[in-house]
């Protein structure tokens, strides 16, 4: 700490800190337009010139002079406050004074400082900027005619989302942000470079004179898309989410969001919204009153163990309680799953196995706090993109270490330093053994290692996969195969890193195991900056889990219960939430299995392929009208209130669960909060949690580590064949699960399904980018839009699983790795 | 440049070889703070620096094609159209001005019809104003490559036309 006088008081701040810092902490406010705290000082627009007598009182910025012991500084001399005027004075030159139709009005900084600095005339006179206004997308609009050229757009695209879509182009008074040769923005679309914005440069479109600033109620929320558990400020106004505002003091990740969660709340207020409950009669669905649609699905609830049910990671812990509770004591029936049975076996399998609990051993905010990353796939930026800052951040400025083992390169493999190791598809988990066995034979062990249940197995498991038989099957080679091992084991701490979800087949229980063994061979578990974190997909996965809404103790999985209703075992289903037509493997075979039961049930925000097969569906809430808590992929716990009201026609699945339960017999809870005190009494991992605390920080569930060895069983790889290629699936950037198909910003950019095809096999089979081909595999042909592209290696194409319209489940049958031909 | 200006140059572009650009990348690719001899080394090669290759070079040097255009525009070395074989610049600084090199710039662009910082269809001629060539004692002055003509006039402005109009072009 050092000692230093701000505006005539003994302050003291860190040594490290900054004017402007120092004098934050000490509740002294200096103004700032180009600084913010994520980002490293810049000093372009001169507002925070501060005077510091020992410089000979002269004016500098305060965002990026350091403070130094005794340091007498003022920030508001007669002096100051006239070089400030001028600074305004002539931003102002340029800028044009169009606040009454510009969308930024009311949250503009350029405004407010004008406003507090009293700037009402101007001495100075130039012109306008005449820059064409760029319109190319829907979803950001960028007006350079009132960018004050503060850079904070250029460099959080460079320093957190590393994409640099953004810089400086040209020179002196020329100088603008813009693209390169001037092109319209063409990027991921995370709006990161709108939520930094000082003044109206850069606007979310999608919110484009739909509401004043100051007319729009503020309501905190935890983003209903994938398991980061980013935090949301909804800006509501006559009960619709209208956009999403940016709060920089808001969750770990400062209110960084992705596509999803910036432009993908318009499903919350979509008009294809569900309205009231249908009931099917003479082959169509009518609406019906809840009462009756409640009738008639607790006639056929009452089936004991022919009963069973299927719900989504989205739903909140409560619900799920519920749900469980319904199905076991009202029902009495122990059929239930979420996530097709198997995304959720890395967790419910994998760890229960070799951590002794099924959660990740580690948090998102381990990233920052590691020496190396070994990242499994490089679409752990894909389906996660809020951790991807994560690690942008962790690799750009901290120096942290990345190594890559993945099936196609990505986002991450462009990252300084960053070492990506393209493998076969599918060979993930022989190549984590083939380091595992590295670990042993070059006795780089931790030494607790040895003491751990299961070492001698595991020694004696491993023996196949040594670094030249693994590097055969997985093209990795054997040095590189030792070198990851090496890295991995030289480092203080490190941290392992994989997706999981419907469409990551191979990363299941063995590749959690085969990721666990790693961390504890090395003794990389229970400390800062280590462990192995499972991304999951969905915003409740980890809860799902937690709430034991998967199947146990002999209760049919996902995927069995589907064969129950071909079968006729099962003959009541009841759907929460999941659209298995679209997002489980095998879509002809899931469709021939609802189509073939006796009686379905789905509770559904909208009229999804799976609801349109139902013969009762309920209008269920999204996640911004109800109450309860979602837990997110490391198990931080977060409460959730409504930010707007439901439909009247609408039901929350609590409420649906509620009922049902009551007319089964039952009595029905009072309220989430009451279900959430009955969660924290009986689920040790929440003791202690109350629903008030969590609703300000969220906390992390307990967590008791029992390691273990287990020796992980790799798939055989597949042989190559003449002509064919390999199909991955998995997720594409801008989507989550089947629902941000009801999100206008993710389709806005990317609207359809498609298959991207390395150049090399683009040009094999003469196929351009942009071009329709049919894939096919064993179970089906789909056709798509090609999308040629660097990052996959030769003989392999990706094709995400989100898409209603040319579904991959059409070509794809859970397989990690399924081999397809591709024609024109 | 607005967005027709760029799609004009984009028209404009022959087939770019992109080998050639590679052997420049090659020479320097080990090197930290590479982009600038690259670039300079990929303009003596192309005489501009065409889109692709400064994509490409973004590509292989994993820099932001952002962040290259945002170079390329800042520096008034690099070219973002192809020039002409011949650059013809005429000195608009203080000597050069009161001894009427204005006259001499119009000429120029009547004679070419072209503009400053502008080429000929047919890549002959690049025309620029230029603030001071360093050599005032022999105001007017004008230069094209690497040969100075002083003491401008009207007419030499012909000559010069007609003479470097039937030099070989390759």
């Amino acid at each position: 700490m050092v000692n230093l006088t701000i505006d005539d008081k003994q302050v003291t701040a860190p040594k490290t800190a900054t004017i402007y810092e120092a004098a934050k902490l000490n509740g002294v406010n200096i103004p700032i337009l180009c600084h913010d705290k994520k980002l490293k000082p810049f000093g372009a627009c001169r507002m925070c010139l501060v005077e510091v007598e020992q410089m000979k009182g002269r004016q500098i910025p305060a965002c990026t002079t350091p403070v130094t012991e005794g340091m007498i500084i003022r920030t508001s001399t007669p002096d100051i406050i006239k070089a400030r005027k001028m600074v305004l004075e002539l931003l102002l030159l340029n800028h044009p004074l169009d606040c009454p139709v510009c969308d930024k009005a009311g949250d503009c900084d350029l405004q407010n400082l004008t406003y507090e600095y009293k700037v009402d005339s101007n001495r100075f006179v130039d012109e306008k900027f005449h820059h064409e206004i760029d319109y190319n997308n829907p979803l950001i609009e960028r007006d350079m005619n009132r960018c004050v050229l503060c850079g904070k757009c250029a460099r959080i695209c460079d320093e957190i989302v590393s994409f640099g879509a953004l810089t400086f182009i040209d020179r002196g008074i020329e100088t603008k942000i813009g693209c390169e040769f001037e092109d319209g923005l063409n990027c991921e679309f995370c709006g990161s470079c709108i939520s930094v914005c000082p003044v109206g440069s850069l606007l979310a479109r999608p919110f484009k004179f739909k509401a004043r600033f100051w007319s729009l109620t503020k309501q905190k929320s935890v983003c209903g898309y994938c398991g980061t558990g980013c935090n949301l400020t909804l800006g509501v106004k006559d009960n619709k989410v209208l956009t999403t505002l940016y709060d920089e003091n808001q969750g770990f990740h400062k209110g960084q969001l992705c596509v999803r969660g910036r432009f993908g709340y318009q499903f919350i207020n979509n008009e294809q919204r569900l309205t009231s409950p249908l009931i099917r009669k003479n082959g169509r669905l009518i609406e019906s009153s809840w009462e009756e649609a409640f009738e008639v699905v607790a006639g056929r609830l009452k089936g004991g163990n022919s009963v069973a049910a299927l719900a989504t990671a989205r739903l909140t812990n409560e619900e799920l309680t519920l749900f469980r509770k319904l199905m076991l004591e009202n029902v009495g029936s122990n059929n239930f799953d979420h996530s097709g049975g198997y995304a959720h076996s890395a967790l419910t399998e994998g760890f229960t196995r070799s951590f002794g609990v099924a959660g990740s051993s580690s948090t998102i905010l381990d990233v920052q706090k590691t020496d190396l990353l070994l990242v499994v796939k490089t679409d752990s930026y894909e389906t996660h993109p809020v951790v991807g800052f994560e690690i942008n951040m962790g690799v750009k400025n901290k120096g942290i270490k990345l190594n890559i083992i993945s099936d196609k390169r990505g986002k991450l493999s462009k990252l300084p330093g960053a070492n990506t190791f393209v493998h076969t598809p599918g060979s993930e988990v022989a190549l984590l053994n083939a380091i595992a066995k590295t670990i042993l034979d070059e006795k780089l062990t931790d030494a607790s290692a040895a003491s751990i249940s299961g070492y001698a197995e595991l020694e004696k498991g491993l023996a196949e996969f040594t670094p030249e038989a693994v590097a055969t099957s997985s093209g990795v080679s054997a040095d590189s195969i030792k070198k990851l091992a090496r890295d991995y084991a030289a480092a203080e701490k490190a941290l392992i890193l994989f997706p999981v979800g419907l469409a990551y087949a191979g990363h299941n229980q063995e590749m959690a195991s085969a990721a666990a063994n790693l961390a504890i061979l090395t003794g990389k578990l229970g400390k800062e900056g280590c462990g192995v974190l499972c991304l999951s997909e969905k915003n409740n996965s980890q809860g799902a889990v937690d709430m034991g809404f998967y199947a146990q103790n002999g209760g049919m999985d996902a995927l069995k219960i589907l064969d129950g209703c071909k079968n006729g075992s099962v003959k009541t289903l009841f759907i929460a939430g999941e659209n298995p037509v679209v997002s489980y493997p095998d879509g002809a075979k899931v469709k021939a299995a609802l189509d073939a039961v006796e009686f379905l049930v789905v509770s559904e925000l909208f009229m999804t392929d799976t609801a349109a097969m139902a013969d009762v569906v309920l209008p269920a809430c999204s996640f911004a009208e109800k109450e309860g808590t979602f837990t997110s992929t490391d198990r931080r716990v977060q409460y959730v209130t409504p930010a707007i009201r439901k439909n009247v026609q609408c039901k929350t699945d609590f409420e649906i669960l509620s009922a049902l339960i009551v007319k089964l017999g039952g009595t029905a809870p009072a309220s989430p909060s009451a279900v959430f005190a009955e969660i924290s009494a009986g689920n040790s991992a929440y003791a202690g949690m109350s629903s008030v605390a969590l609703r300000t920080e969220g906390a992390f569930t307990q967590l008791n580590l029992s390691p273990k060895l287990v020796v992980p069983k790799a798939a055989a790889s597949l042989p190559a064949e003449n002509g064919k290629l390999a199909l991955v699936t998995g997720s594409a950037l801008y989507h989550s699960g089947t629902l941000s198909q009801f999100g206008e910003g993710p389709m806005y950019v990317c609207p359809e399904n498609y298959v991207e095809v390395s150049r090399k096999d683009a040009a094999r089979f003469k196929i351009q980018d942009k071009d329709l081909v049919t894939v096919s595999s064993s179970t089906g042909n789909v056709q798509l839009k090609a999308k040629v592209t660097l990052r996959m290696p030769e003989g392999v194409v990706f094709v995400p699983y989100h898409f209603s319209a040319a579904p991959v489940n059409a070509i794809w049958n859970g397989a990690a790795v399924t081999t397809v031909t591709i024609t024109k | 440049m607005s967005n027709a200006v760029s799609q004009q140059a984009e028209e404009q572009e022959p087939v770019i070889d992109l080998s050639i650009a590679d052997s420049v990348i090659d020479k320097f690719i080990d090197i930290p703070g590479n982009l600038m001899p690259v670039l300079q080394g990929v303009q003596d090669e192309y005489g501009y620096v065409p889109r692709v290759v400064a994509d490409h070079i973004a590509e292989r040097l994993n820099v932001y094609p952002s962040q290259i255009y945002g170079v390329l525009t800042f520096y008034a070395q690099f070219h973002l159209k192809p020039r002409g074989k011949f650059i013809i610049r005429v000195c608009v600084g203080t000597a050069c001005h009161v001894q009427g090199a204005p006259r001499i710039v119009e000429t120029f662009f009547d004679k070419l019809g072209i503009g400053h910082a502008e080429t000929t269809p047919d890549l002959r001629f690049t025309f620029e104003k230029v603030a001071c060539l360093g050599a005032c004692g022999m105001a007017p002055l004008a230069m094209v490559n690497d040969s100075t003509y002083g003491g401008m006039t009207v007419q030499k402005v012909d000559d010069i036309i007609a003479d470097y109009t039937h030099r070989p072009l390759k």
